[in-house]
């Protein structure tokens, strides 16, 4: 046993050009990003501001930051393969298959836990606690350190780049391959330390958030009064209360395997490797909600806010968010149609996937009334959900094909299959997201994004996806199976050259989106969200300022209505001033930003690095040291931070103040009309 | 009645949730634990615990309950176990400020079961039109 446990020079791929030239320029990057901000002076403003933040706005909007930064490397994955596939027709192509399968594996994984879910809940941390029009989440410092911990787990996948391995079996690693025997490496090591980690912050996010959602909301906020993002979260959350201890157990099991000779998944030892399949499936479905039904609720909040009418059939809405919430766990096995449990078996999944659908069209049929008869704006976030409602309803259809057995057991691990699944996961999850971002970012920033290079972004990533999974469908109806290095079959390359194509458009997508990023950032000024309701809002978010101060509400909102927001402004409008007369402003009591999120995840970067290379004693030091953390956390004296009555009401006022102007200026010009109209 | 809203109070943070009565106040019909009866219900839990401890220590003995029985005991007496550890220690209980705990134990009996049951039936019937991954190894020569 040495000092290093497994890791030596032969971790660094010095003799792999690719890996090595872009793992350094990656690292350039950084240190060149850390010595500017070094040499600028923001290391303190972002430790107090933003590192050690434990504001529900802030981390938010770290989460989708995050989830950001991961897309870009998902997405550099992603031209990799279709690139090595347009050039390995009867030829080796660039990338050996060692790396080509590390980087589809990557690529999955990336996609899912360090984009996905990241971007989802990050949206939801910004979102959530204002439509409640409460001031923060029930556990602000638990909340940081879950994100600290997603993105822990996040450096881990990328650190895989540069010293060692990845996973070489795909975004889950099926035993028999991922046992010890058949992948000795680190690869599997660093893709399940990397999920245990981030899967523990998850799991604190979704006990934070099903609290939040069931004991903190506004007087009079009935259940049945919550916005559908709320509704949403709260099924989404409870899903992940659910099911990610599943996936932490499985995860577990196969460690065991590999670390201590257990033999849960090793068939020749008395173990079932289908087991692996089963268990992380009851995992992986449920997952599939987690990530969509919080995309519905945004969804629901854009058509009905861009529509200028109430939801169509809230209540419906909320029957069908259950529904989901509960018949997501009856339908893992669609997902091993192949694994031989026979006819009955396959006919209940294939039948319970099929109904999972039904509330899903509810769903459909809901934002289709929503806009019927409405006053229907095209900004970008609407045309980022009509795209979503077009794209998705395809994407759902080649789904309940898929829930057929029979037709299963010729589409399974097809290509045809591979586009399905990213026809939903980009057309609901990817499109709800930068519809939530586009809705949102008034709300956090205090500006409003450029419109114009929007919607740029909106075609160009609307046309690249159809361009570039469309021929999925084909390509696997035509044989073409999933994860191919290099292949011989002439038909399929004409269709992997128009994939390619698609790849291209959605890149310019993406150039548009970091271009209106910086336009919009450049002239703030002129895009400066003043009232702090930008779109003419119906929920609590647009109650207060853009950006809110850190108390969110000064007093706490009264709500009515379903729409309280709404509501507010309606009856303001009637009386032609503000609803509240002053009130008497009070001295805020706020939780105080504290570094534990920070430091923990450090620590559990230093414990998963030291468990994947074996530094048994280095696993032993940083947990100590979280442990250490979280004692000084826990005897902390002065744990929350008093805003002055005085530094309340000068905020409040202002924010006031815009809003009476705003009425005002509506109020005459309603007039003016009304005199010229007679 | 200690609600949740004591734990929250000292961050403000908003914590003003109530269907229809004003936070602070408790439910009609609620009645305030004393010490002594707090301390009654534990000791009662505890000795209840202790007794299906015991018992299931006690069925193992063949000539107390039919043998083959034994694990149906085993189970009924576990299971009574999880409910007087649910209502004298968890302080699960009917009244009104309590739904949600009812209805997440509820949420999460039903998930562990679909998993648990689900999984056990899947498993099953693949061992019964699947040849044994074992034995196809060893028809393999492997």
């Amino acid at each position: 046993m040495t000092l290093l446990g497994r890791l030596t020079w032969q971790a660094i791929p010095f003799h792999e050009p690719l890996p090595l030239f872009s793992g350094l320029g990656v690292l350039i990057t950084v240190v060149a990003i850390l010595a500017w901000v070094v040499a600028k002076g923001y290391v303190p403003y972002l430790w107090r501001e933003w590192i050690t933040s434990v504001d529900h706005k802030r981390i938010g909007v770290m989460y989708c930051i995050l989830a950001s930064v991961m897309l870009l490397r998902g997405f550099i994955d992603a031209i990799m393969m279709r690139t090595q596939q347009v050039m390995a027709y009867d030829a080796p192509g660039f990338l050996p298959p060692s790396h080509f399968d590390q980087v589809f594996s990557a690529h999955g994984t990336i996609m899912i836990f360090f984009v996905a879910m990241p971007f989802v809940i990050g949206l939801m941390n910004l979102v959530v606690p204002l439509q409640l029009g409460v001031r923060d989440v029930a556990f602000p410092t638990l909340n940081s350190v879950s994100f600290w911990l997603t993105a822990a787990g996040a450096l881990l996948v990328n650190l895989s780049l540069v010293i060692g391995e990845f996973d070489r079996m795909g975004w889950l690693p099926y035993p028999p391959l991922s046992e010890l025997r058949y992948s000795p490496g680190v690869g599997v090591d660093y893709y399940c330390w990397s999920l245990q980690i981030s899967g523990v912050g998850t799991l604190m996010t979704g006990i934070n958030f099903v609290t939040t959602i069931l004991k903190l909301r506004a007087p009079g906020m009935h259940y049945t009064r919550m916005p559908m993002f709320c509704w949403t979260a709260l099924a989404s959350n409870l899903l992940i209360v659910a099911a990610f201890p599943v996936l932490t157990a499985t995860l577990a099991m196969l460690l065991l395997d590999r670390y201590v000779g257990f033999h849960f998944f090793t068939d020749t030892a008395g173990g079932n490797s289908m087991m692996f399949m089963n268990l992380i499936w009851a995992w992986g479905h449920p997952e599939v909600y987690i990530l969509a039904l919080p995309a519905f609720g945004i969804y629901s909040e854009v058509v009905s806010t861009f529509s200028c009418k109430p939801l169509f059939g809230y209540r419906s809405m909320i029957y069908a968010t259950m529904a989901i919430c509960i018949i997501s766990f009856m339908v893992w096995l669609h997902h091993f149609f192949t694994m031989g449990a026979g006819a009955d078996v396959n006919s209940i999944f294939g039948i319970a996937s099929m109904i999972i659908a039904v509330p899903t069209g509810v769903k459909i049929f809901n934002w289709l009334f929503t806009m019927y008869g409405g006053y229907v704006r095209f900004r970008t976030p609407m045309l980022w959900s009509i795209g979503f409602i077009v794209t998705f309803a395809i994407g759902g259809l080649t789904g309940v094909l898929l829930a057929v057995p029979p037709a299963d057991f010729q589409l399974h691990n097809s290509l045809f299959l591979v586009a399905h699944f990213h026809n939903v996961i980009i057309g609901a999850v990817i499109f709800g997201a930068f519809a939530g971002y586009t809705y949102w970012f008034p709300k956090a920033f205090g500006f409003v994004l450029d419109e114009r290079l929007g919607k740029w972004a909106f075609w160009l990533w609307l046309i690249g996806f159809w361009v570039a999974w469309g021929p999925g469908y084909v390509l696997g109806l035509e044989g073409m199976t999933r994860r191919l290095q290099h292949y011989d079959v002439a038909e399929w390359h004409p269709w992997l050259v128009v994939a390619e194509g698609g790849v291209v458009i959605i890149l310019l997508g993406i150039i548009a989106q970091i271009a209106q990023i910086v336009v919009s950032v450049r002239t703030r000024e002129q895009r400066r969200d003043v009232t702090g309701d930008p779109w003419d809002g119906r929920n609590l978010e647009w109650a207060t300022a853009s950006p809110p101060p850190a108390f969110n509400f000064a007093v706490l909102p009264d709500v009515t209505d379903q729409e309280p927001y709404w509501d507010m402004k309606a009856r303001a409008r009637e009386i032609g001033q503000l609803t509240r007369p002053e009130p008497r402003y009070e001295p805020i009591h706020m939780p105080r930003n504290s570094p534990t999120g920070f430091v923990t995840a450090f620590l559990a970067v230093v414990t998963g690095f030291a468990l994947i290379w074996h530094i048994w004693w280095l696993v032993l030091l940083g947990l100590a040291g979280a442990y250490a953390t979280f004692v000084v956390f826990a005897w902390r004296d002065h744990d929350e931070e008093l805003i002055p009555a005085e530094e309340v009401a000068r905020i409040d006022r202002a924010n006031r103040a815009a809003r009476s102007a705003a009425l005002q200026h509506r109020q005459l010009r309603r007039e003016t009309q009304r005199e010229s109209a007679e | 009645m200690s609600s949740n809203r004591e734990d929250f109070d000292e961050f403000d943070l908003g914590s003003h949730v109530g269907e229809e009565h004003v936070a602070g106040e408790a439910p009609p019909g609620a009645r305030h634990p004393t010490l002594g009866s707090e301390l009654r219900s534990y000791i009662i839990g505890l000795a209840l615990a202790a007794a299906l401890t015991a018992a299931s220590f006690w069925s193992l003995d063949e000539h107390v309950i039919y043998g083959p029985g034994i694990v149906m005991a085993l189970i009924v007496f576990g299971l009574a176990q999880v409910g007087v550890h649910l209502v004298f220690f968890l302080h699960l209980t009917t009244s009104p400020d309590n739904t949600n705990n009812a209805l997440a134990l509820a949420f999460g009996v039903l998930i562990v079961s679909l998993v648990f049951f689900g999984s056990i039936w899947v498993m099953s019937h693949m061992n019964q039109n699947m040849m044994p991954a074992r034995a196809l190894l060893e028809m393999r020569g492997g």
